[in-house]
């Protein structure tokens, strides 16, 4: 059983993150709504929310991973985490023999002052940006959809040329994702930080900066099957303690910090002597001790700054629009981790991330960006995918009459009014009918806008022609309504049947 | 290689209007020698294939149009993700069929595409055109992609002087658009010649500088070599995208010609629309690309049922 454990970990790790990697990167919308949904839904950070949310599935997922790791310990933090999976291949690349990885105490005042300053952010009302700042699949996500897949995407399309030369259809170019840079950098400072401490010391982050590592680790004190030294076959070798990444094995003591451990299996690969197993621990638990007091002040030490973050949230210039199934902007920002798994999904990336378009509490959280694009309306992916509920899944007939904001028309600039000649482009794209021309002088039609169709998809307002303000735009709806829908005799023949008009 | 095939088809279809105008000894009887008339082919009461069949019968058949050997490109209107029944694409059957024709003609290859409006592989894959083409032997491209693009010089146009064109459009040997016929809420009404802005990258430029003049300075560019329109159920209200599938109509018609202008004036009045008050028709036959008169045609009227 010892032998076998750690290739099982391995390969479930690697499901784990190569479908979620698969979901963040994919720029083609091939990953299925549900998969992509399913392995996100399974972090314990978005499932907490989705479960307070009041999601009865997510509070199973969030039972389950935490049953697991009352038994098991940390595998969690080896098999379903994909920025621990990602940090167990960052540390793969550097060179073993010159590691002298060793037993190292575990830093308490850092790690549960990281700890208690989340868990005071949440109880501040911070919930969206304690998680955006901390949940590590957030972080995961960020990274691979902001870096890794604008990288892949610039690799495709180099490619393409090539491809089309050889008659190859199955390659096209697609328009690179073009991140806003406030986002490029905190995911650039996430990946490096992250890969530096796992380059340096192995699971490092995990065991003092990932609140998620820390909670679960507060669990792995007391689960039941726990990793311990057998003295009597124990040679001493430390080969376990080369293996291991979260330097918890502690030899001199004969001990394996439980609360550090993140169940990889490693050592039990490495031990030839049978001196390190999996026992029942339940019947001769010892007493965690209590996190230290320091930790508390320095995570209170951590509110003040927050609590400003907070109160330097005004309001922007132009309310940013929230995606349909978030309900209002206050709920996105209230249940949203940043995650950007909703951004890959959309398939016209209307779905941007915000940097402070909704104040510093909305940064890398979604809003719908008609410079860029606008909301397609037989679509409900970001839904579909989101692991929170701060997007929740619409049906399709509830989506499209979800109204996210209103059309303004302002004739003054429109190009039937100041050129004299036809355009409708704003008609032309709007899917309700909410934008229709009336007839206007010259046998020109002159768009008109009725609000209680209104969904504000932004279809206008992305193919108004007029620069540098257009004649259309979307103002935001603070709380989404639902839209009114047209009724509509049906229509004549325009001739009568059975002959040519001309 | 372009300039032999439209030598080639007018050739061709001088003799077809040659042979057909027999039958019009008056006309014949005049003392200016007979121009060859342009055919226009008007059917009815089919089914969408069979009516193809017939208007490409009338105009002397595909082979008019493709040789063996020869690339074509299929030019539908693919703007919309929208589904078949509510009429804002052309009909998937219509260009399944189109290519299996043109492939069975001996074409090298039948490429289709279109600038669509809404997010193009959706476009694609809810028209029903791409699997519909896939199954034809056809082959599918992006319309999406910039780099496809080439400049080029439109000397002959007053408002559009330039414009970035499809590849397709330029290095394909045969150029066949099939629009649907709809209504539009600037432009009145979407037929052959409003489908060709699918062609070029900038849309908003058309927009932005007379709609209706930029449509019609893009025929003395390119005109295709033959327009086929889809008035099977034609959008008579809320288009060009529509709104529900009561926005259409059934009139079970197919037009077909090599007159982009004749073909859209027809078009025009199945939509009960005057064709004078579609500018970008009378535009374009003051460029000289077509002809309004529809009696200067050689009309087939075709019944199926």
């Amino acid at each position: 059983m010892r032998r076998w454990l750690k290739p099982l970990r391995v390969l479930l790790a690697v499901v784990f993150f190569g479908v979620l990697s698969a979901a963040f990167l994919d720029f083609r919308g091939l990953m299925p709504t549900r998969l992509a949904h399913a392995f996100a839904a399974m972090q314990l950070g978005p499932a907490t929310l989705a479960a307070v949310a009041g999601s009865a599935l997510a509070a199973g997922s969030v039972a389950l991973l935490l049953i697991v790791t009352l038994l098991f310990g940390r595998v969690y933090c080896s098999v379903i985490c994909p920025l621990g999976i990602l940090q167990d291949a960052i540390a793969r690349l550097r060179p073993r023999r010159r590691t002298a990885t060793r037993f190292a105490p575990e830093n308490k005042t850092i790690r549960y002052g990281f700890l208690t300053s989340a868990l005071l952010a949440v109880a501040l009302g911070a919930t969206g940006v304690a998680f955006t700042l901390l949940d590590p699949y957030s972080h995961f996500g960020r990274i691979t959809a902001t870096l890794g897949r604008t990288a892949l995407v610039i690799g495709n399309n180099t490619l393409v040329p090539a491809a089309q030369t050889l008659g190859w259809q199955a390659l096209y170019r697609v328009p690179p994702p073009a991140p806003p840079l406030g986002l490029v950098l905190f995911a650039t400072i996430a990946a490096v930080t992250v890969a530096a401490l796992a380059l340096w010391r192995g699971r490092i982050y995990c065991n003092t900066v990932c609140p998620v590592g820390t909670i679960l680790g507060l669990l792995s004190r007391v689960s039941a099957f726990r990793l311990t030294i057998d003295p009597a076959a124990c040679t001493k070798c430390a080969d376990c303690l080369r293996a291991c990444k979260a330097q918890c094995i502690d030899l001199r003591a004969g001990r394996v910090d439980a609360s550090r451990c993140v169940a990889c299996a490693n050592c039990l690969s490495a031990c030839r002597h049978g001196g390190i197993a999996y026992r029942f621990a339940w019947r001769r638990t010892q007493r965690a001790p209590d996190p230290q007091r320091r930790a508390l002040v320095a995570g209170a030490l951590a509110v003040p700054p927050l609590a400003a973050l907070q109160a330097v949230a005004a309001a922007p210039r132009r309310a940013p629009v929230a995606p349909p199934g978030a309900h209002s902007a206050t709920r996105l920002l209230d249940r949203c981790t940043g995650c950007q798994l909703c951004v890959t999904a959309c398939p016209t990336q209307v779905l941007q991330p915000a940097v402070f378009d909704y104040g510093w509490l909305g940064f890398a959280k979604p809003h719908l960006d008609f410079e860029r694009a606008f909301c397609n309306f037989d679509c409900h992916r970001c839904g579909d995918v989101c692991p929170t509920g701060a997007i929740l899944p619409l049906a399709l007939a509830d989506k499209r009459l979800t109204s996210v904001g209103t059309a303004q028309f302002e004739r003054s600039r429109c190009i039937v009014e100041t050129d004299g000649t036809d355009c409708a482009a704003c008609s032309e794209h709007c899917p309700t009918k909410a934008v229709n021309t009336v007839p206007f002088r010259d046998n020109l039609r002159l768009p008109a806008v009725n609000e209680s169709l209104c969904i504000g998809c932004g279809a206008c307002e992305f193919a108004c022609p007029v620069r540098p303000q257009r004649a259309i735009t979307v103002t935001a709806r603070a709380t989404h309504t639902r839209a009114a829908q047209a009724v509509e005799a049906r229509p004549q023949l325009p001739k009568p049947t059975g002959d040519f008009p001309f | 290689m372009k300039t032999s095939r439209r030598d080639f088809l007018k050739t061709g279809l001088a003799l077809a209007a040659t042979v057909s105008a027999g039958r019009f000894t008056r006309a014949l009887a005049a003392d200016v020698p007979a121009a060859p008339r342009t055919i226009l082919a008007a059917v009815r009461d089919g089914t969408r294939t069979a009516m193809l069949d017939r208007a490409l019968a009338e105009l002397g058949g595909l082979s008019q149009f493709v040789r063996p050997g020869q690339t074509v490109l299929i030019k539908p209107n693919i703007g919309w993700d929208v589904a078949p029944d509510l009429g804002a694409n052309t009909h998937p059957e219509l260009v399944g069929h189109l290519v299996k024709l043109c492939r069975d003609a001996g074409a090298k290859s039948v490429s289709v595409f279109d600038h669509t409006c809404d997010q193009w592989q959706r476009c694609y894959a809810t028209s029903g055109i791409e699997p519909a083409v896939r199954d034809a032997g056809g082959i599918v491209v992006t319309g999406d992609d910039h780099a496809l693009y080439r400049p080029v010089e439109i000397p002959r146009g007053v408002k559009l002087k330039s414009a970035e064109v499809h590849s397709l459009v330029l290095d394909s040997d045969v150029f066949i658009n099939v629009p649907v016929l709809k209504h539009h809420s600037g432009s009145l009404m979407t037929g052959a010649a409003k489908n060709l802005m699918g062609v070029v990258w900038d849309r908003r430029f058309y927009h932005r500088n007379d709609l209706h003049q930029c449509i019609a300075d893009f025929l003395t560019f390119r005109k295709p070599d033959l327009n086929i329109v889809d008035a099977y159920h034609p959008m008579v209200r809320n288009g060009p995208r529509g709104r529900a599938a009561d926005d259409v109509v059934e009139l079970r018609s197919l037009l077909a010609s090599t007159d982009i202008v004749a073909v859209d004036t027809a078009a025009a009045r199945l939509l009960n629309q005057n064709p004078a008050d579609i500018r970008h028709i009378g535009l374009a036959a003051a460029h000289g690309v077509g002809t309004t008169n529809l009696d200067a045609l050689d009309i087939r009227r075709v019944k199926l049922a």
